[in-house]
């Protein structure tokens, strides 16, 4: 289940023009999240191994940071942006209506394991406020027509949906 | 909206970037050529330092300062870097910028490796940018093919390299140390003694500079550090600068305008004022580690140097404006930041790691009603204390908790007094069912739809 | 010298001290967390505050990352830093658990200590507090997060300071957690120092665990004998047991860390075999009786045929007034030594080693070219490993010549090299270094010994290059040192290293020398032997002309290679005597045992370590039968005795004396009247004390005059075939005393016989395969463990006490293909 060749020759290439393999980490961790569907164990040992690294000193770093995901999610993440101005224009309530919506709570993932819902701090789209980022890509503003009309659609297109690389 | 003034944000619509054709059709890489093997480096930093450019991050620490800070017989390589963490929340000035025009701040970043006889630049940009940093990559292979970029620049001796590198997201990585740490792929905490223009990335000399610091470089460079003071509205702010405003107000948006221009102004006149049925209480003027202002100060020129004048913690910051109406609990409000600040702590130093939450559990009983009459001066000791921290996060995680207890006073012992929210109602976020009436679209004017995706 | 004021009190301090660092020497401890002596300052937790008045930014800062500057006005009493730092403790104190009562660290808990001085009392946090999930980090460290106020020092210790990777910091925030990828034993075998460091009770003594308060304890000050460094330690002992023991602190030599084989191996003290009473023929007796009836025996034997055996882990007492009872006696001189290859090191070594050469351990640490001849630091003094990291931390380069698979907390370049190449290598590393045409500048001697240096590493061209480099290096450098074993190296290298040495101070004054000697009082055995003595003891015991031979402290079970050869000698001794404290074998087969102290019980104690430093233990308690062991865990008998169970016992030297006494009619108490005049007298082979802090190193000034300034050239290397068999010591499992230790025998790992790749391709062997070694004696059944960074050529057993290794008729042996086979089935 290891990354595929061409994919991991890709990143020694990186990882040997880089000025210290490290400087590679979140490069590395992003691709084997993207190939395991999280960070998994296997995924930082897989990550460790490559870069030169322990298993420990990996999740040092990937438990720092927001956009690694220590834990399996979804096909789709849905980060929902909870800070001042996405909150002013009603983030609780559009937390909660995909909560309704999905059936499940922030943090969890839906049965079908296609969406996770979490909360992400501000991402920098405050000019359409309320925003959500599904995989990295953004929308908004949020109305409950909208969000579900971009369930829909990722239903619908699900194997082609367009993911941000 | 483009000022008669405005040089970087030529092109208003957010899905059309500026390509190198366009770019160079007003002026672009004409003052790298002109500088390549005719200017010497010191003289490059000179102007700089002349035109006053102050860094656009919130420190408003001079560039052109910060580049003589470099000793020229430091040790090579060295390396530029490019900040665009932009985690500040309320802040977005950077991605419009970059989605606009990319190549100003290439161009920005050539010439900083010229000036600092840097081998190499790195660009910095946070997991949520991901359109923009894809835009990045594109326009950088633009210059290549160009060739303003990679080995002997239009023919000249000097060779300049830009790598995109993605943090995995925290708001620390965007203060210039923790930078540095999340770079080299170590934890971000800024635990770095000394000056990184002597000691950076891999101990090198290195210059982190904002984005939209370095897209004022080229224009200053060709243009000369006089025009770039003129264009200012008074000896202490000069140049230009990128003011966004989000918040309840008739046109949430990125306006380049001169540095200097009244909070008023860009609320009232550039984002036209507040949506039909809201009243304006109080605005954070440059992202989450501003303190509050009200009404009165909107004659406040919005320059580093007349925002400092206001009071002790009062700040410009990003120039990122935050507008909060009737509706809204500063309270509320400001628990929000306390909350996002808590939570991004990096936890390098105790006053940060635990105060932080402190204040958010004191806030957050104050804002449930829970909250007790000694919690005020607690609150404003705690965030006195944050001077003390190890780097500046704790000190702007205090800022608004400071405005708060000292500009909203009453609003605070309201929910003591009261044991809730005095603004407390059925639905207290206003989440609309239908489009929010009346929020216009900057580029047609029109009434805004919801856009899937942006 | 800056001279600041410190709340109104003026001191002078060296350039570069740290304000907080200047208040200690006024008696003003700061309050700290994250500040410690060995790990710098990084100014986290912010504890340190103090108001600055003069010589600084005007305000509080940390008084850790300020450094001291002339006119400095500091106020640690100012109502705004003491605010401050009352904000920090109730910071560090919201999520700290009630665990007071049930935490080891009470009592001796810095985060207590802080609490208080900082005034902090009720918690008014409304939250609740956080809680983690501890991890099992192995046998010798106990978890508990929840005590953790994230001062960061476990890290900064682990991996900054000893370079091991596998415990961090993970998460963010006030979420922090400190520990590794998942449960499972730490690997530095420097673990137990995180017990130290922590300021808390996250890391607290796991064999000790709920044995005592520290005010319990009867505590001293102590050294460890597991090695020949001489780290100092503190022990703790209670009801007549010992407890735990403790770093302490001293620059010279081990500065503020032990490691786990010297923290964890005491426990060989309480063993429940423990010799506690004078024993004739296998029966208990009184002590009176057992002197009696030693001192009668040895009465009726003609002097000549008494041999005495002492050993280099008795005190320097112990050893002086053996020596001296033989001589009053007109007995022969005693060995120290069984082997006789060791003696010659071990003599040679102390011998050569004098004030200009002799360096420590503390200053090891500023070497910038280390030259390790023979040595695997981890397995046999673990602590020079962790000496070699800090200099390599501050730019040396590291080279280890030597055979095993040597494995360093940093990066170092290993030249592995079989033993009879080792000089041959570390002399053409050597002859690099010098320029040929400055060699004009040397004098004759020594230009001489240049010419005659070998210039190619013949046996390998490929190392050619990597010894160009180095000694490229060595040349540059102004402060080498170079590090000789006397384990794994030839008898001659221990003399080779002093003249290398002697030879690099022809062109740097900064050059010198530093040995690893055998046992913790190696080189006080090696002063009370002089080179001339004949050095079998075997071959003496063989004559068959000793009716009676006497050890004190010497279990030649343990260590002697032929276990057949020593008891068919041991046979015809007619009258063996033994004084140990160990339940070793020995004391299983002779007629008379006289049970003696450790170091930890009743009297003070001198060791003399590998550069010559002598220090001194002091005894923790009285000694006897661990009350535990009396009473079989029960309740002791609530009876009175007018005597201590087991507490016959007494010092080595205390020992001696009395069947001096005994046997000679003499009054006892003579026989240690000498040692101090012997250290300090002319006549002696030393000629003066350079007297040092934290011990004196007893080493004579300058160099012996009638010591030739010799070099042997080694062209012909005797070309031998088959592999050769190396026996090497482990960090855990080999040394005696240790491998008495109920705790340290958790650190163990199963023994392995070690192989280069290419042999094993020969003889087609795998990884983890059950090898039968036919040695002379009988076969050896261990499995096998394929090493790439050893030397080709031989092979490596650890002489590991769960192996009946004792199977070979001389310490250098060759193992021909034929000898090494498969075999299945239980060992």
């Amino acid at each position: 289940m290891m990354l595929p060749e061409d994919k991991r020759e890709q990143l020694q290439t990186q990882i040997l023009e880089s000025e210290a393999p490290r400087e590679e980490a979140i490069n590395v961790m992003f691709a084997l999240q993207k190939h395991y569907g999280y960070l998994s164990d296997e995924a930082v040992s897989e990550a460790a191994h490559m870069l030169g690294m322990t298993t420990l000193e990996i999740e040092e770093l990937a438990t720092f940071y927001d956009f690694l995901y220590r834990e399996p999610v979804g096909t789709y993440v849905i980060h929902v942006c909870d800070s001042s101005i996405c909150w002013m224009y009603g983030e609780e309530t559009v937390m909660d209506y995909l909560s309704k919506t999905l059936a499940i709570a922030p943090g969890e993932t839906t049965a079908d394991g296609l969406f996770t819902i979490l909360p992400v701090c501000c991402v920098g789209y405050c000019d359409h406020a309320p925003v959500m980022l599904i995989n990295g890509k953004p929308y908004g503003p949020l109305t409950p027509d909208a969000i579900d009309s971009i369930l829909l659609d990722i239903r619908l297109n699900h194997p082609e949906c367009e993911e941000v690389k | 909206m483009a000022g008669s003034q405005s040089f970087i944000l030529h092109n208003r619509l957010e899905h059309q970037t500026m390509t190198l054709d366009e770019y160079r059709r007003t002026g672009g890489y004409q003052g790298l050529r002109e500088l390549l093997n005719h200017e010497a480096p010191e003289n490059i930093k000179k102007t700089v330092l002349d035109s006053g450019l102050q860094g656009r991050g919130g420190a408003g620490f001079p560039a052109g300062k910060k580049w003589q800070l470099l000793p020229d017989d430091a040790p090579h390589p060295r390396y530029i870097v490019a900040n665009t963490d932009e985690m500040e929340p309320g802040t977005f000035k950077d991605r419009l910028l970059l989605s606009v025009n990319p190549h100003t701040v290439i161009e920005g970043m050539i010439i900083a490796g010229y000036a600092n006889s840097a081998q190499k630049g790195y660009f910095f940009i946070r997991p949520s940018y991901q359109q923009v940093a894809l835009k990045f990559e594109k326009a950088l292979s633009e210059a290549r093919a160009g060739g303003f970029l990679g080995q002997k620049i239009l023919g000249s001796d000097f060779s300049f390299e830009i790598v995109v590198h993605r943090s995995a997201g925290r708001y620390i990585c965007g203060e210039a140390k923790g930078l540095i740490h999340a770079l080299q792929g170590e934890r971000p905490h800024p635990n770095i003694e000394g000056h990184l223009t002597e000691e950076g990335l891999w101990g090198r000399p290195t210059i982190v500079n904002n984005a939209e610091t370095l897209a004022y470089v080229p224009h200053i460079v060709r243009n000369g550090a006089q025009w770039f003071r003129d264009l200012g509205k008074h000896d202490k702010a000069p140049g230009n600068k990128i003011y966004s405003v989000c918040g309840r107000v008739r046109r949430p948006g990125v306006f380049e305008l001169p540095f200097g221009t009244s909070l008023g102004e860009i609320i009232e006149e550039h984002a036209g004022g507040m949506l039909p049925g809201y009243e304006f209480k109080a605005c954070l003027p440059g992202g989450a580690s501003t303190r509050y202002l009200t009404k009165e100060f909107f004659h406040v020129e919005m320059d580093f140097e007349s925002m400092s004048k206001i009071g002790p913690g009062h700040r410009l910051g990003t120039g990122a404006i935050m507008v909060f109406d009737h509706t809204c609990c500063l309270v509320a409000i400001t628990l929000n930041l306390i909350q996002f600040f808590a939570r991004e702590s990096c936890g390098w130093c105790t006053p940060c790691r635990e105060g932080l939450p402190y204040m958010e559990a004191l806030l957050a009983a104050i804002a449930r009603g829970e909250g007790e009459a000694d919690f005020l001066p607690r609150l404003q000791e705690m965030c006195r204390h944050m001077r003390n921290a190890y780097c500046a996060f704790a000190l702007g995680a205090a800022s608004p908790v400071q405005g708060l207890m000292e500009d909203f006073e009453d609003e605070v012992k309201a929910h003591i007094t009261h044991k809730k929210c005095p603004l407390e109602h059925d639905d207290p976020n206003q989440w609309p069912l239908q489009p929010m009436p009346g929020i216009e679209d900057l580029e047609t004017g029109n009434e805004r739809h919801p856009s899937c995706p942006i | 010298m800056p001279n600041l004021i410190i709340d109104e009190r003026e001191i002078e301090v060296p350039k570069g001290t740290k304000v907080i660092a200047a208040a200690e020497r006024l008696g003003i401890m700061i309050p700290r967390f994250c500040y410690h002596e060995a790990l710098g300052s990084v100014g986290a937790c912010r504890l340190c505050a103090v108001k600055f008045i003069e010589g600084h930014r005007k305000g509080i800062d940390m008084s850790c990352m300020v450094e001291a500057k002339d006119g400095m006005v500091v106020s640690t009493t100012h109502p705004e830093a003491v605010a401050f730092r009352k904000f920090i403790i109730e910071c560090l104190m919201l999520n700290h658990p009630h665990d007071c009562p049930v935490c080891d660290e009470g009592g001796q808990c810095l985060l207590q200590d802080e609490t208080v001085s900082g005034g902090h009392g009720r918690r008014r946090y409304p939250e609740k507090k956080r809680t983690y999930e501890d991890q099992d980090l192995g046998p010798f460290v106990q978890h508990e997060m929840n005590r953790c106020i994230h001062c960061f020092r476990c890290r900064r210790f682990y991996q900054d300071f000893a370079g091991y990777r596998d415990l961090g910091v993970m998460q963010i925030g006030h979420r922090e957690y400190f520990g590794r990828f998942e449960s499972g034993r730490l690997e530095s075998p420097f673990s137990g120092n995180l017990i130290d460091v922590c300021p808390t009770g996250v890391y607290t003594d796991k064999p000790s665990r709920f044995k005592g308060r520290r005010w319990n304890f009867e505590r001293g000050p102590s050294l460890c004998l597991h090695c020949s460094l001489g780290c100092n330690t503190t022990g703790n002992a209670r009801y007549r047991e010992m407890v735990s023991l403790e770093a302490r602190n001293n620059k010279a030599v081990n500065g503020h860390f032990i490691c786990d084989r010297g923290r964890f191996g005491f426990d060989f003290a309480n063993h429940v075999d423990r010799p506690r009473t004078a024993r004739v023929d296998k029966k208990p007796v009184t002590w009176q009786e057992g002197v009696e009836t030693a001192a009668r025996r040895l009465r009726h034997i003609d002097g000549q045929k008494v041999l005495c055996l002492g050993s280099e882990r008795c005190s320097l007492e112990a050893q002086w007034s053996l020596k001296q009872m033989c001589r009053n006696l007109d007995w022969p001189n005693p060995h120290f030594f069984v082997e006789p290859e060791i003696q010659r090191k071990v003599t040679t070594a102390v011998g050569l080693l004098d004030e200009t050469l002799a360096i420590s351990m503390g200053e090891l640490e500023n070497s910038d070219f280390i030259l390790a001849l023979g040595v695997d630091p981890i397995n046999e003094a673990p602590m020079l490993a962790l000496a070699m990291r800090q200099a390599h931390r501050r730019g040396s380069t590291i080279a280890v010549v030597d055979p095993r698979p040597v494995s360093l907390p940093f990066s170092f370049s290993h030249l592995a090299v079989t033993p009879d190449h080792m000089d041959l290598c570390a002399q053409v590393l050597v002859q690099k270094a010098f320029d040929p045409r400055s060699a004009g500048n040397l004098s004759d001697e020594a230009a001489h010994v240049f010419a005659s240096l070998p210039n190619t590493y013949t046996p390998n061209p490929d190392l050619q290059g990597r010894l160009k480099d180095l000694g490229q290096k060595l040349g540059e450098s102004l402060k080498p040192v170079v590090v000789c074993g006397t384990d794994m190296v030839r008898p001659h290298t221990p003399g080779l290293a002093a003249h290398m040495v002697r030879f690099l101070r022809e062109k740097v004054d900064g050059a010198r020398l530093f040995y690893v000697l055998p046992g913790p009082n190696a080189f006080g055995a090696g002063m009370l032997t002089s080179p001339e003595e004949p050095g079998s003891v075997l071959e003496i015991l063989e004559t068959g002309n000793i009716e009676a031979l006497i050890l004190v402290e010497q279990d030649p079970f343990w260590s002697y290679p032929d276990r057949e050869r020593l008891e068919h000698a041991l046979k015809k001794v007619e009258f063996l005597l033994v004084l140990d404290y160990l339940p070793s074998m020995a004391v299983e087969k002779v007629q008379v045992v006289l049970p003696t102290c450790s170091h930890f019980e009743r009297s003070s104690a001198s060791f003399i370590n590998h550069e010559g430093r002598l220090q001194r233990t002091s005894p923790i308690h009285r000694g006897g039968t661990p009350i535990s062991q009396v009473s079989g865990g029960k309740h002791p008998p609530r009876t009175f005795l007018d005597h201590i169970p087991g507490g016959d016992a007494k010092a080595a030297h205390e020992v001696l004396a009395e069947l001096y006494g005994a046997v000679s009619g003499e009054k006892e108490g003579a026989l240690l009247n000498g040692l101090q005049d012997w250290l300090a007298e002319k006549d002696a082979p030393l000629k003066g004390l350079s007297h040092q802090k934290d011990g004196i190193r007893v080493v004579p000034e300058g160099v012996l005059e009638d010591v030739v300034f010799s070099w042997r050239k080694s062209e012909t290397i005797p070309q031998k075939k088959g592999l050769e068999l190396l026996l090497t010591h482990w960090t855990f499992g080999t040394e005696q005393l240790s491998a008495h230790s109920r705790p340290a025998r958790k650190g163990e790992r199963a023994p392995k016989l070690m192989m280069h790749p290419e042999d094993a391709r020969r003889l087609k062997l795998a990884d983890k395969d059950r090898i039968a070694l036919s040695l002379d004696r009988g076969e050896v059944v261990v499995e096998l463990e394929i090493a790439p960074n050893m030397a080709p050529g031989v092979i490596i057993l650890p002489r590991h006490r769960k192996l009946q290794w004792q199977k070979l008729k001389e310490w250098r042996v060759m193992v021909q293909d034929d000898g090494i086979r498969k075999t299945e089935g239980p060992k």
